[in-house]
């Protein structure tokens, strides 16, 4: 199979491909409301007893409705525990706890439909599209994206969104991966790198195989397991699933004992009276949120474009104890950056950055992709680009501390066919380029200043004094010479991240140890470190370096976060408690990984930590508001349930009449649930503080709150009733 | 006599109390962590005199299974020895007064009350026991239950502290606390209350003519050494009928607080153990702290309105000592009275079973602090969570497991105690012992069956409660109350053993404020589980204007 078409059409910078819209913003699923018609529909579908009993709390509420409800139509059904007299009190019973089945299944339909928005609004990233099909005859047939299956060929010209995972079988060109990652400059593609479905071809064209059936693919796998609904418990939710049963059975035995008792010793106690206690004592507001707040969690991060492989895995990143954080990345912006090229003699800034172009195209480290940004953003693209596949390249190697380029018998770049404003434009500029630049064998060098200066016919004025001067302000300066001669000097700097400083703070602030990792010199990883108030690093950091420093970590107790995007880190990012893989990185990073972050912002490492906590918080919160709760409804209730002793009336704290109060604490149960949706789906809020402060905060506002806010809640509500 | 005026007295009292718990647990460390000693020369031929013959190997590590099983091999023997003493003992030895044998469910109901530590009496010791069955069944089963709740304990903290190769092999344990702990202490506590003026005889009761004329039979016994072991072992089962209030076994001031010293020795020299064997004291301190607030606040409820007694107060002790007596005889589990439960406020029963509830304020020898650790993994499990981490204890996440486990210890404890209570009255056993009414009668069969099930032994209901359905119902009970817990904490200390601990940054449990949150979930949990019930007990007479329940 032959080239079909490798050559760079266009010297301006990529324009954005016609057709090829971005979906931006909608992702995060909080702009559309979920629509009420449905989620009315499901939420009265989900109060079917068949689908309650996965939720036991619910599934006895509903129990204790059907035997309130039956009271309300006869009392004679029911005889000695009810009185014919109390019917429309029994319906009013019968209805709020009716009331209280439906706010938790309402609560659980809002969260479903908001993940649901959320993964149709990722979906969205990998739709149909027309792809171009290369049969076996070479014929090219436009086709559905949806009817490609793994093993296909297709062409992708500039412009084409990539119908689906595909690894490049030739050409090289430029690829927008924006949408999944959030990087807006394009990336190069080469033959055997990966391309990722919904991603655009911002130039040339490129031939590749299909890697993936489509709902095949990572981003669908991962993208079905966010919608999926049956998620496993985290190990904390069944801790408090467990815990409610307890307290579930508790209750369930108190019942029984009162109403036996009662019957016995004749205490007057009626069956309505003693099913609203059991109703308001069942700690029905976590039962009704819990579901809630771990669906919530997950869309969260989805909404966030981190993609969760299971609640667990959000969990346990909030139980980080040491995150580990490589400089290069996440820290700083890729090691050094190149900010300026620096002419030297009688060359041009444009000489200069063309050089340092075709110079840096096979140099793949962040220095190399530094330099095509710049060049690429000052408009510098050589002329002889279309030849560069032919250019033979030697790697930098720490002995010679250069890196050269040779290009023989380039070739200008062909022109498209066809007409319009743009083949002129490109007329124009063959013609100047043929007249300004002769073609000639070209050899470019690039590296270490004192180096190119050893090998280099001489060294132009001013060279030691500019190489000095970017030394002395702690930059880097990489010296360039074609054809033996030196052209110039690319000025480097090792940049910080914007906010990352804040952010480490944050992760300090909370009582995490991070951990910088660096492959640089001690000394350099120390001011680095120094910079951003890290106290441990590890510097000259090898492959292996990070899983050494998991296992350490981990054989200490500690519960370890890490961030990762190249197949060296997949073992640490296995090992490690919290992995997160960057979605631009290899498939086993991201498969080895518990999280993948779609827009490869590694800093984002903090937000999960700081999301994984919240979702804990949210549901020690609601667990330990709701059983303080029931302090309150029992001694509101138990003062006035014995109707044959009227003497207990002596310690109605809340001083309402028997039903009333029975009434009220029945209500405030019921829309203590739809209040707390807010609560459950946005999670408590959290400061970065230390645990104790944050505990603190929480145990005064749900605990001691949850103990005093229903007194007042079931007195107004009483009043209220009262006044009716 | 104004209570304010005991404070300075208790304060005394109480740090002596603090101080030779302090040193106890210096020397009970020394003897479950194998620390050579200078008493090793004495003790150890015999402790391996003691392992040959019962075929045991004291260094094998138990599992929590194999531990629990031996526990319960042994207590089952004990008590089967203890019951067909009790049942045959017209025919044995050592019977001055020629008692006959015990009915079968009395027998049963005595030898299960004494295996678990409980000592609930359906009968009158002095007419009703020979020396041998108080000597070799009650007084043997007081040493044994007493050292088992010990090695439990130990066992379960080895566990939980997580610096040790396994939680340890019971018969180790078991030997190593009869014969260096257990027989010494109560052999000093013996002959100081013998000096006190206890009697220690085997002749048989004494007949005394009486200035009227008429005769009277004046039962003694080997009663120091009886009263020694069953104060210290938290065990309460006295030599007499009206325990300690008869005036052989508590004849002055000092006895009755020197005994209140002996019940809270051991329970409170269990966190201090706890916190040495877990290599960090502070969290032992702010165990010991929680217990005491709650037994402190116990007390508060007791004293509210102390002044008001009724009739059957023991006069030669008075008010302030008998409810002080009561409130620490029920909150460590013992169960041994100076005063008849009958002649108390409604607040003071109250108070009682609140410690009953609670069971771990400071709780019965070995087993109070057991359930202090469930409730400290339920209360560190649901708050902690607010702290943004998965909560841990001593550094070990707390696991789904760990709170299933430690949910049926909890919810047991109203299980048994709530179903037979109403079986008792819907079936009308408590009406046929003249305590089917309520408050007063409720307050009875209530607090007969919270003593079962927390193990204490106290009563109201005495030989009134020798029927069969009393007798097999409280067994039962007592057998629940006494193994589920054992059984089911051993497993998490197992559990626990392995776990990798981290570095405390969550909520710290070795803080003062882990303390108040101990105390307040403890206290928000017994009331969620008992209100209901203690409103229609002790708060309806309260409310009623009670005289005596």
């Amino acid at each position: 199979m032959g080239p079909y078409c490798l050559y760079y059409r266009d010297t301006v910078q990529s324009e954005k491909p016609t057709g090829a819209k971005r979906v931006e913003g909608n992702a995060s699923g909080e702009h559309r409301k979920p629509q009420l018609k449905p989620l009315l529909v499901e939420s009265f579908a989900r109060m079917d007893p068949r689908r309650l009993k996965s939720n036991p709390v619910m599934f006895i509420v509903e129990l204790s409705f059907i035997v309130v409800a039956v009271m309300a139509i006869d009392p004679g059904l029911i005889p000695v525990v009810s009185s014919p007299s109390q019917q429309p009190f029994y319906a009013y019973v019968a209805i709020i706890v009716l009331l209280t089945v439906w706010f938790s299944t309402i609560s659980d339909s809002i969260a479903e439909a908001q993940i649901k928005a959320t993964a149709d609004s990722l979906k969205q990233i990998e739709h149909e599209v027309k792809a171009r099909k290369v049969g076996a005859d070479r014929k090219v047939t436009m086709v559905s994206s949806k009817s490609l299956r793994k093993g296909d060929t297709v062409l992708i010209q500039k412009g084409d969104y990539i119908p689906i995972d595909c690894v490049v079988m030739e050409g090289v060109a430029m690829v927008d991966e924006s949408l999944l990652t959030g990087e807006s400059a394009p990336v190069k593609k080469a033959p055997t790198d990966v391309l990722i479905g919904g991603s655009v071809l911002v130039s040339d064209s490129l031939v590749a195989k299909i890697s993936a059936d489509p709902g095949d693919t990572f981003l669908s796998k991962l993208i079905s397991m966010v919608e999926s609904t049956k998620r496993p418990k985290t190990p904390n939710e069944t801790s408090i699933s467990t815990l409610l049963i307890g307290f579930t059975a508790i209750f369930t035995i108190i019942i029984i004992s009162i109403l036996w008792l009662s019957v016995s010793l004749s205490l007057g106690v009626d069956l309505s009276v003693l099913m609203a206690l059991y109703v308001c004592l069942l700690p029905t507001t976590i039962g009704a949120l819990l579901p809630a707040i771990g669906i919530s969690g997950i869309r969260r991060m989805s909404a966030d474009k981190i993609i969760a492989k299971s609640g667990k895995a959000i969990e346990t990143a909030g139980d980080t104890d040491v995150v580990l954080l490589d400089k290069t990345g996440t820290i700083t912006f890729g090691s050094r950056i190149a900010t300026n090229f620096i002419p030297l003699g009688k060359h041009t800034q444009k000489e200069l950055g063309e050089a340092s172009f075709l110079s840096s195209w096979y140099d793949d480290t962040p220095e190399g992709r530094s330099i095509i940004d710049l060049a690429y953003r000052d408009g510098y693209i050589p002329s002889v680009f279309c030849s560069i596949d032919r250019a033979s390249a030697v790697e930098f190697s720490a002995v010679t501390r250069v890196s050269s380029v040779k290009l023989e018998n380039p070739a200008l770049f062909l022109l498209p066919k066809g007409g319009g404003r743009k083949s002129q434009r490109m007329t124009r500029m063959r013609k100047k380029v043929q007249q300004d630049i002769p073609i000639q064998d070209m050899n470019i060098t690039k590296g270490a200043p004192d180096a190119i200066a050893q090998s280099a016919r001489e060294v132009p004025a001013g060279f030691d004094e500019k190489v000095s001067m970017i030394s002395s302000m702690g930059e880097t300066a990489m010296a360039v010479a074609a054809g033996g001669e030196i052209i110039g000097l690319i000025r480097l700097k090792d940049q910080l991240k914007p906010g990352i400083k804040e952010k480490i703070d944050s992760v300090k602030a909370m009582g995490i140890t991070p951990i910088m990792i660096t492959g640089d010199q001690p000394l350099t990883a120390k001011s680095i470190a120094s910079e951003v108030d890290i106290d441990e690093f590890v510097s000259k950091a090898k492959p292996e370096t990070k899983i050494e420093v998991v296992k350490r970590e981990q054989s200490n107790g500690r519960i370890v976060a890490m961030v990762g995007d190249g197949t060296n880190d997949a073992p640490a990012l296995a090992a490690a408690d919290a992995g997160l893989a960057m979605g631009s990185g290899t498939i086993a990073a991201k498969e080895a990984a518990n999280m993948v972050d779609l827009e490869s912002d590694p800093s984002k490492i903090i937000r999960v930590i700081i999301l994984g906590k919240q979702l804990l918080m949210t549901r020690g919160a609601v667990t330990t508001f709701s059983i303080s709760n029931d302090i309150a409804k029992y001694f509101a209730i138990v003062p006035v349930m014995f109707a044959a002793l009227p003497v207990l009336g002596r310690i109605n704290v809340l001083g309402l009449p028997p039903e009333t109060t029975v009434l009220a604490a029945l209500v405030f149960n019921a829309i203590i649930i739809p209040a707390l949706i807010p609560l459950a789906t946005r999670g408590v809020k959290l400061k970065p503080q230390n645990a104790m402060a944050i505990f603190m905060r929480n145990m005064l506002t749900y605990g001691v709150g949850g103990i005093i806010l229903p007194f007042i809640g079931i007195e107004l509500i009483g009043r209220i009733i009262m006044a009716l | 006599m104004s209570a304010l005026l005991y404070i300075p007295f208790l304060a005394l009292i109480f740090a002596i109390v603090i101080a030779s718990a302090w040193l106890l647990s210096r020397y009970l460390f020394d003897v479950y962590t194998g620390k050579k000693g200078r008493l090793d020369k004495l003790f150890d031929p015999i402790d391996n005199f003691i392992y040959r013959i019962i075929n045991a190997d004291p260094l094998r590590q138990m599992s929590g299974w194999d531990y629990f099983f031996s526990v319960l091999v042994f207590s089952a023997f004990s008590a089967a020895l203890c019951f067909a003493i009790l049942l045959f003992q017209g025919y044995l030895p050592l019977n001055p007064q020629h008692f006959t044998g015990l009915s079968w469910s009395l027998a049963l109901n005595t030898a299960i009350s004494f295996v678990t530590n409980t000592n609930l009496q359906h009968y009158a010791g002095e007419t009703t026991l020979s020396y041998l069955s108080q000597a070799a069944a009650i007084q043997f089963l007081q040493f044994s239950s007493a050292a088992i709740g010990l090695c439990v304990a130990v066992a379960v903290f080895r566990g939980f502290s997580g610096k040790f190769k396994g939680i340890g092999n019971f018969y180790y344990d078991y030997v190593r606390t009869i014969t260096r702990v257990m027989l010494p202490i109560a052999a000093i506590a013996a002959i100081v209350l013998v000096a006190a003026g206890l009697p220690q005889t085997f002749s048989g009761y004494i007949t005394a003519n009486t200035i009227g004329g008429g005769s009277q039979t004046i039962a003694i016994g080997p009663i120091a050494s009886l009263v020694s072991i069953m104060q210290l072992g938290t065990n309460g089962g006295g030599y007499f009928g009206a325990n300690s209030a008869s005036p052989f076994q508590n004849p002055s001031p000092f006895t009755n607080w020197f005994e209140v010293y002996l019940m809270v020795l051991f329970v409170t020299a269990m966190p201090f153990l706890f916190g040495r064997m877990a290599q960090n004291s502070r969290e032992g301190h702010m165990l010991l702290i929680a217990m005491y607030a709650i037994y402190a606040i116990n007390m508060a409820v007791a004293f509210y309105n102390v002044m008001q007694f009724g009739p059957g107060m023991e006069a030669s002790i008075g008010a302030f000592s008998s409810t002080f007596w009561t409130v620490t005889s029920t909150s460590t589990m013992t169960g041994s009275l100076n005063a008849s439960l009958a002649s108390f406020n409604p607040l003071v029963i109250l108070a009682a079973l609140m410690g009953m509830f609670v069971q771990a304020a400071p709780g019965g020898i070995g087993v109070g602090i057991v359930y202090m650790l469930m409730y400290a993994i339920l209360a560190v499990f649901i708050v902690g969570l607010m702290a943004g981490r998965t909560p841990e204890y001593l550094g070990a996440k707390i696991l789904p497991s760990d709170i299933k486990r430690a949910v049926i210890v909890f919810v047991s404890h109203p299980i048994i105690i709530l179903i037979p209570l109403a079986i008792a009255f819907s079936t009308g056993a408590a009406g046929a012992i003249g305590s089917g009414s309520i408050p007063n009668g409720f307050t009875r069969v209530l607090y007969e069956f919270t003593s079962a099930a927390a193990n204490n032994g106290s009563d109201f209901l005495g030989t009134a409660a020798n029927t069969a359905f009393f007798n097999i119902s409280t067994g039962v009970v007592m057998l629940l109350g006494r193994f589920i817990a054992m059984a089911i904490m051993l497993i998490i200390a197992e559990s626990m053993l392995k776990r990798p601990r981290a570095a405390e940054i969550g909520m710290r449990t070795d803080s003062l404020l882990f303390a108040g949150i101990l105390v307040v979930s403890i206290m928000i949990l017994v009331v969620l589980a008992f209100l209901p019930f203690m409103v229609l007990g002790p708060i309806l007479s309260l409310l009623q204007g009670y005289g005596a329940i």
